[in-house]
């Protein structure tokens, strides 16, 4: 049983690519165009036997095709042909959904050159942009979590009122004793799964456009770089607590309203995982080279949000703090002159 | 080259910003036309020959600022004449103003033998320095006074009356956004702030928040109770503001029909 998908164009015999602008499978040798929502997946009719298939070959050119174990869509390093590694995509590895990539690679360099531009503090020479080592289209394993969680709160809390009465200031405190019991839905929360990406990175990448979610097919891992998750959905379960505990503080808090102060005594929050889906999410990782340093930025490939930590000018943030200050103290002392006080 | 250059530029504008603003321009023109008046009527010689020189030439450059004349009287009082009285008889008698008799001047009346003090605001000074103000010139220059450090006390009379004209009747010239320190330091502590925030989101903020993933339709509160246990309540005294040896006073009419503003102390 072969492991290696490739997509020859039916007309030319190319090989063809999933085309982000428009959505479709396309063979840059003639044009042709196939929707991919309407293909047969090859993948769906192959079944793999549990040993791990050891060595992949092109189907083109027959060269071993050098992957790293997570990788499971990439290009043939000899003749560039897109090749799917389906045993990496079938059985517990099989994605439910994915979000293919609507920001081609021009479009993509070209919204990141436009970042850079706009930085307000980066330095004057990273902001051309002309140092990109590398850009690289890459569908990540996420998680999608959706979570459950019943929460039981006990709480005190006090009103306070302070007036004067006569000589003298009285402070009347109200003490209650607060109980709420909530319970709070998630749906589709993001976690990405794989071992290599940064975790802040890929969450300030958020939010993704889940209306574009599609069935998943491997044409549109075509040309693309993909890899397979590097830890399961209970293994990632504490993680996506952690995430979700800031949100249920929040929510709670926003219950307990009123009160001057809230001070928690029991907190309980019982989160339960309904359901885990495997999805593929679009990142343009972007490698820059600057002052003998690399910087790396990872680009939403659907909304083009870029992240990532640039390069600092001392000069610019100097620039910044003596400007906004300077105006502040300007602003102040109009203040202070309109209330009464001497501008000088 | 380049970068240091810019840092410098922008720590210069800054300073030159805030220089501009911050000390007072010195009109030299304006002090130059005047002729320098005898201002301090030291009977109870508590003064050198220097201190007397400099304290007189101070109260002419500030009072000429301010378009009054800021006196400083001492006595003996071998009369035992009270201090508010006397105040009110060197006014009448003596008919100070910077411009007019019996026009804008602050008077500070010090009565050696029973140890009083007394400030008087008249014409402008009436509005401009009020009891309050003359009560805040008199509780700050009282220490000096029971160390017998007159002519520092003075100076600091003479300075304080010229600030505090500068600010509108009515505000409280201690307020302390009026504080050139409060100005400076609240405007680079707010340029840190905006700018560690600035640093903070170059590489990009997370922009959902719990409200974006959750199920509006089946979130909320199941159950709630808030229940009212007990009320505590604390009393405290509310703190005179009595300054020290403050004997009430405020200002008056003088014999001659002049009012004034005033605070009467002893030290």
């Amino acid at each position: 049983m072969e492991a290696v998908i490739e997509y020859k164009c039916p007309n030319c015999g190319s090989g063809m690519v999933f085309d982000a602008a428009a959505g479709t499978l396309s063979c840059p040798g003639c044009g042709r165009q196939d929707n991919i929502e309407q293909m047969m997946d090859p993948l769906k009719s192959q079944t793999f036997t549990e040993q791990d298939v050891k060595e992949y070959h092109c189907t083109s050119c027959g060269a071993v095709i050098v992957t790293e174990p997570e990788t499971s869509a990439t290009s043939c390093s000899f003749c560039g042909s897109a090749v799917v590694l389906s045993d990496r995509l079938s059985g517990q590895f099989a994605p439910v959904m994915v979000i293919p990539f609507t920001i081609a690679k021009e479009a993509a360099m070209k919204a990141f050159k436009k970042w850079c531009r706009n930085g307000l503090l980066t330095p004057r020479g990273f902001m051309s942009a002309d140092r990109v080592t590398g850009i690289t289209g890459i569908y990540v394993p996420f998680w999608l979590y959706d979570l459950h969680n019943d929460i039981e709160v006990q709480a005190q809390g006090t009103k306070v009122r302070i007036y004067t009465q006569g000589d003298y200031r009285i402070t009347e405190t109200q003490h209650y004793s607060i109980y709420r019991k909530i319970q709070v839905d998630y749906v589709r929360l993001p976690l990405d799964a794989s071992e290599k990406m940064n975790d802040a990175l890929m969450d300030k990448l958020e939010p993704f456009p889940y209306d574009q979610l599609k069935a998943f097919k491997t044409p549109y891992l075509a040309g693309y770089l993909a890899e397979k998750y590097s830890y399961d959905d209970e293994q990632l379960f504490p993680r996506a607590k952690e995430k979700t505990s800031a949100y249920v503080d929040a929510f709670i808090s926003s219950t307990v309203s009123g009160y001057t102060n809230v001070s928690y005594i029991d907190k309980q929050v019982d989160t339960t995982m309904k359901r885990a889906d495997y999805v593929l999410l679009p990142v343009w990782m972007v490698r820059y080279n600057f002052n003998r340093a690399e910087y790396t930025f990872a680009m939403n490939g659907q909304t083009g949000k870029v992240v990532g930590k640039p390069p600092i000018s001392k000069a610019k943030v100097a620039a910044w703090f003596a400007g906004i200050s300077a105006v502040s103290f300007v602003a102040l002392k109009i203040v202070s002159w309109t209330m009464g006080g001497g501008f000088l | 080259m380049r970068r240091p250059f810019t840092l410098l530029a922008a720590l210069l504008m800054f300073v030159v910003c805030a220089a501009a603003l911050a000390i007072p321009g010195h009109s030299e023109a304006a002090e130059a036309g005047s002729e320098t008046k005898n201002l301090i009527y030291d009977k109870a010689n508590l003064l050198t020959q220097q201190e007397w020189d400099e304290l007189n030439a101070l109260a002419n450059r500030y009072g000429a600022k301010r378009e009054t004349d800021i006196i400083i009287l001492t006595s003996t009082n071998a009369e035992n004449q009270d201090v508010q009285l006397k105040t009110e008889n060197f006014y009448d008698d003596q008919a100070p103003g910077y411009d007019k008799p019996h026009g804008n001047a602050v008077i500070l009346t010090m009565d050696m033998r029973n140890r009083e003090v007394y400030l008087a605001g008249f014409g402008k000074a009436e509005t401009a320095l009020d009891d309050s103000r003359l009560d805040k010139i008199r509780s700050k220059m009282t220490p000096d006074l029971t160390r017998a450090e007159y002519a520092k006390a003075f100076e600091r009379y003479i300075t304080l009356s010229y600030t505090y004209m500068g600010y509108k009747p009515g505000v409280n010239p201690d307020n302390i956004l009026f504080a050139l320190w409060f100005q400076l330091g609240a405007a680079l502590i707010i340029g840190g702030i905006i700018v560690t925030v600035m640093v903070y989101r170059s590489g990009g903020r997370v922009t959902v928040s719990g409200a974006t993933y959750e199920n509006r339709g089946t979130s909320g509160v199941l159950e709630h109770a808030d229940q009212y246990i007990r009320t505590t309540v604390t009393k405290t005294k509310i703190p005179k503001n009595n300054g020290s040896g403050s004997r009430g006073g405020g200002g008056g009419t003088t014999g001659g029909g002049s009012s004034h503003s005033g605070s009467r102390g002893s030290f």
